[in-house]
C-alpha cells in the first residue's frame, strides 16, 4: 500500500541503488508504423535507436534524508526515478527499495482526458495499488489541497497546464508515502501554488520519510535538500553537501566542461 | 526491518514471475471495474438513451443486413433472422474487444510512465467494457425470440460454454493486438478492414451448413467460424452444437490467449520506453 504503515529509522536506508546501468531500445519515430517499417525495408534504415541512459550509478538514500537530483536535459534523472519507482526494470546492478513509493514524475497523473479530475484520481490510485477505501480517505484532502473546486469533475482535457499540475502534485504528496519522488512538477503552478507545495515539502520533510526531487530550480533545492546528487549522462558526477554540489554544477554549466566529466570511473 | 522490500534486479528474455504478477493484477481488480465503469459513463452508457444506442446500434445493423439476405436469396424467415441477430451481437463482443483493446496499452501513455502496474489491465479493461456492452444486447435477443415465437429449449444453455470461449478469445485478441499497436501505431487503422472482413467470413450473414464444401477449408483459418456456428445452434436452434466445433473454438481461443499473453508479459517491462 502507499501509505506510510511503517516507523521507520533515521538514517535507515530508504533506497539502494548499486552499479544501476540501463540501456534501452526506443523508436526513432514518436509513431512507429507498419507503413514506414515497410517502406524502410529496401533502404535499411533504421527504426530504432539504443540509450545508455544509466551507467555504474551507485546511490544510496536514507530516511529522513531529501534528496535533490540534477543534471541538464538527458542526464537520465528521470530515468534513475523511473527504475526506483519500479516502472522500467534495470539492465545492469541492483535497485533494493525498503517502503513505499509514491511517483509525482513529470507527466502527472491523469491518464485519460476525456474523464473527470475525480475519476482520474481514482483510477490513479487504483491502478499505483491503493484500495477505494485508501483514496476515499484521502480524496477530500487532495481536492483541497489542489484548489480546483469544480473542476475537480470536469473532464480533465479541460485544465489547464497549471492545473494539471496543481492536481498531480496534490495526489502525490497528499497520500504520504514513505518515499515520495517529485520530478520537476514544482516549477509548474502559479507563484502562490508553487510557494504552497514547497511549504509542503517542508512539511514531508520529516524523519521518517524520504525524499527525492528532481528539478532544475537551483535555489529551490539549496533551500530544502540536505543531500544533492549530480547526473551527467547517465553518470553519477557527484554527491553530497546541497551548495558545494550545486556550485560545481553550475559552475560546469558556465564552462561546458568539467575534469569529472572527463574522467572515467 | 519490518519495511516491505522491493528488488529490481535485470530480468532475463521471457516472463516475469507469474506468481508474484497475478497477485499484483489481482489486488488491483477494482481498478478494472473502476475503470469500465468511468469509461461506460463517459461514453454515456449509464443513461437511458446511451443503453438504447448500444441495442438499437446492433438491431439496425441486423435489420440492414435481414434486408440484404431478402433481396440477395429472394426469402427469409424467422429463424434466419434470429441467427442473423444473434450472431451479429456475439460477433460485436469480440470485434468490440478488438477495437477497444487496440489503443488501450497506447492511450494509457500517461499511466504506463508514471505508475508501477501490470500492463495487462489495460486490455483486460477493455474486456470488461465490450462485455458489459454485450449483455443488454442478450436480453434485447432473448425479448425478440420469445416474439418470433421460436421455442426454449434446454440445449440452449450450450450457449454458455460458447460465451466463455468468446470472452476468452476475445481476451487474447484484445492482449495481442494492444501489444502490436505499441509497435505499430497504424494497426488500429487497419483494423476496420479486418473486422469487416472478419464479419463476412463468419457464419451471420449465412449459415455454416449453407457454405460450400470447397470454402470450408478456408474457415479453418478463422476462428470466430466453428464459434458462431455453436452459438448458433445452441442460442437459435436449440441444439447441441458439434462437439469438433466446440473443441476446435475452444483451441482457437486458448492457443491465442497463450501466445497473445506470451507476447504481452515478455513485452510489457520496454512499453514505458516504448511510448
Amino acid at each position: 500500500m502507499l501509505s506510510a504503515s511503517n516507523t521507520h529509522k533515521t538514517n535507515e536506508i530508504a533506497v539502494s541503488v548499486r552499479n544501476l546501468g540501463l540501456t534501452y531500445t526506443t523508436a526513432i519515430d514518436r509513431r512507429p508504423t507498419l507503413k514506414a517499417r515497410a517502406k524502410a525495408l529496401g533502404r535499411g534504415s533504421k527504426q530504432t535507436r539504443v540509450i545508455r541512459a544509466l551507467d555504474q550509478v551507485n546511490l544510496d538514500v536514507e530516511y529522513g534524508q531529501v534528496l535533490g537530483v540534477i543534471g541538464t536535459n538527458g542526464a537520465g534523472k528521470s530515468s534513475l526515478m523511473r527504475v526506483i519507482a519500479g516502472i522500467l526494470p534495470p539492465t545492469q546492478g541492483r535497485v533494493e527499495v525498503y517502503g513505499s513509493v509514491s511517483t509525482l514524475l513529470a507527466l502527472g497523473v491523469g491518464f485519460n482526458p476525456s474523464m473527470s479530475g475525480r475519476d482520474n484520481v481514482y483510477l490513479g490510485g487504483l491502478a499505483a495499488g491503493m484500495s477505494r477505501d485508501e483514496i476515499d480517505s484521502h480524496f477530500e484532502e487532495i481536492a483541497n489541497f489542489s484548489e480546483l473546486e469544480d473542476a475537480i469533475d470536469a473532464p480533465m482535457r479541460t485544465y489547464s497546464s497549471g492545473m494539471f499540475a496543481r492536481l498531480a502534485f496534490s495526489v502525490a504528496a497528499t497520500v504520504r508515502p514513505d518515499i515520495l519522488i517529485v520530478d520537476e512538477a514544482l516549477s509548474t503552478g502559479d507563484a502562490k501554488f508553487k510557494e504552497k507545495s514547497l511549504n509542503r515539502i517542508k512539511e514531508l520533510r520529516s524523519d521518517d520519510r524520504a525524499l527525492i526531487l528532481v528539478s532544475h530550480a537551483m535555489a529551490t533545492l539549496r533551500d530544502v535538500c540536505n543531500d544533492v546528487a549530480w547526473l551527467h549522462k547517465g553518470k553519477l558526477i557527484q554527491r553530497g553537501e546541497p551548495n558545494k554540489t550545486i556550485d560545481a554544477y553550475q559552475e560546469f554549466l558556465q564552462v561546458g566542461k568539467s575534469a569529472a566529466i572527463d574522467e572515467d570511473v | 526491518m519490518s519495511n516491505p522490500l522491493q528488488v529490481y534486479e535485470p530480468f532475463r528474455a521471457g516472463l516475469p514471475p507469474l506468481g508474484r504478477y497475478w497477485k499484483s493484477l489481482w489486488s488491483r481488480r477494482t481498478f478494472v471495474a473502476e475503470y469500465s465503469r468511468s469509461e461506460l459513463r463517459e461514453q454515456h452508457f449509464d443513461s437511458v438513451f446511451g443503453q438504447m444506442w448500444l441495442v438499437l446500434n446492433p438491431l439496425l445493423l441486423s435489420g440492414v443486413y435481414f434486408f440484404l439476405i431478402i433481396i440477395i436469396s429472394g426469402s427469409s424467415d424467422k429463424t434466419r433472422y434470429a441467427h442473423l441477430t444473434a450472431t451479429l451481437f456475439l460477433f460485436y463482443l469480440v470485434a468490440n474487444s478488438l477495437t477497444g483493446g487496440v489503443k488501450s496499452v497506447t492511450a494509457g501513455q500517461r499511466l504506463i510512465l508514471n505508475t508501477a502496474f501490470p500492463r495487462i489491465m489495460l486490455p483486460l479493461s477493455a474486456v470488461v467494457i465490450a462485455i458489459f456492452k454485450f449483455l443488454p444486447t442478450m436480453a434485447v435477443f432473448l425479448v425478440m425470440r420469445t416474439i418470433l415465437g421460436l421455442p426454449f429449449d434446454v440445449e440452449m444453455l450450450w450457449a454458455v460454454p460458447v460465451l466463455l470461449i468468446a470472452i476468452l478469445l476475445a481476451l487474447g485478441l484484445a492482449i495481442a493486438i494492444s501489444c502490436i499497436n505499441v509497435y505499430f501505431r497504424d494497426i488500429a487503422s487497419f483494423l476496420p478492414y479486418l473486422t469487416r472482413t472478419l464479419l463476412y467470413l463468419s457464419p451471420i450473414l449465412y449459415e455454416a451448413v449453407d457454405l460450400k464444401p470447397t470454402l470450408k477449408t478456408i474457415e479453418l483459418f478463422n476462428p470466430l467460424f466453428p464459434l458462431l456456428d455453436s452459438w448458433s445452434r445452441a442460442l437459435v436452434h436449440g441444439q447441441v452444437p458439434l462437439m469438433s466445433n466446440l473443441l476446435i473454438s475452444l483451441a482457437w481461443a486458448v492457443g491465442i490467449f497463450i501466445i497473445g499473453t506470451y507476447f504481452f508479459l515478455s513485452r510489457e517491462r520496454e512499453f514505458a520506453v516504448r511510448l
